[in-house]
């Protein structure tokens, strides 16, 4: 057994952040493709781990602005 | 393999849509009608919120871009908010629905799911596999 699991941010403005983990190989394109299919075009797709902790990164330091104007 | 996706929603679909605008507090209506706007002037919508009045928010099918878009009077426009923010809480809400549909319709359950203090969704769906 595994567990597969998609992390989804919806901002405010509609835009989807979309992390999938525990997929390997197809699997993860096909379902995470109906998803993105309902939802619009996708602007971009990363393959690596990596590339979600740069972004998760770049939120939390965007964070005490955000705190600060509220 | 992980990815990590950006879309950009797109308003496609009907149920979704509906569901979106009466999570909102509107009562849209599904079938297709006039949308009213200034001086009794009218566009045909697929989907109509109508206001009191007149100044009705419209939906109509843009079949070059496969999706809906907002169609109104913006000289009647009485909504607390621009409609700029009206179309993002729209899509938002619309957003929320699909995902949560695509994600049981593929076998997922929430496990999670919270609001940020900007206002972003945060939604974790899982699903074990053998």
């Amino acid at each position: 057994m595994a567990q597969h699991t998609i992390r989804f941010r919806i901002r405010p403005d509609g835009t989807v952040e979309e992390l999938v983990q525990g997929f390997r190989g197809e699997g993860c394109q096909q379902l995470t493709e109906r998803i993105e299919s309902s939802l619009g075009s996708v602007q971009q797709r990363t393959s690596t781990a990596e590339a979600f902790l740069s972004q998760a990164q770049t939120t939390s330091a965007a964070l005490p602005v955000e705190q600060r104007s509220a | 393999m992980s990815h990590f996706s950006t879309v950009k929603t797109e308003l496609r679909d009907r149920d979704a849509l509906l569901g979106a605008l009466r999570d909102l507090g509107h009562e849209p209506d599904s079938s297709e009608r006039p949308v009213r706007g200034y001086r009794g002037q009218t566009v045909l919508a697929e989907l109509c919120v109508a206001q009191t009045g007149g100044g009705d928010i419209g939906f109509r099918w843009n079949a070059t871009s496969n999706s809906y878009e907002l169609v109104t009077d913006l000289d009647l426009w009485k909504q607390p908010v621009p409609v700029e923010r009206f179309l993002a809480q729209v899509t938002q809400r619309y957003a929320l629905r699909s995902i949560l549909a695509a994600s049981v319709a593929e076998g997922f359950q929430v496990t999670e799911q919270t609001q940020a203090v900007d206002g972003t969704i945060e939604l974790v769906v899982s699903r074990w596999d053998a």
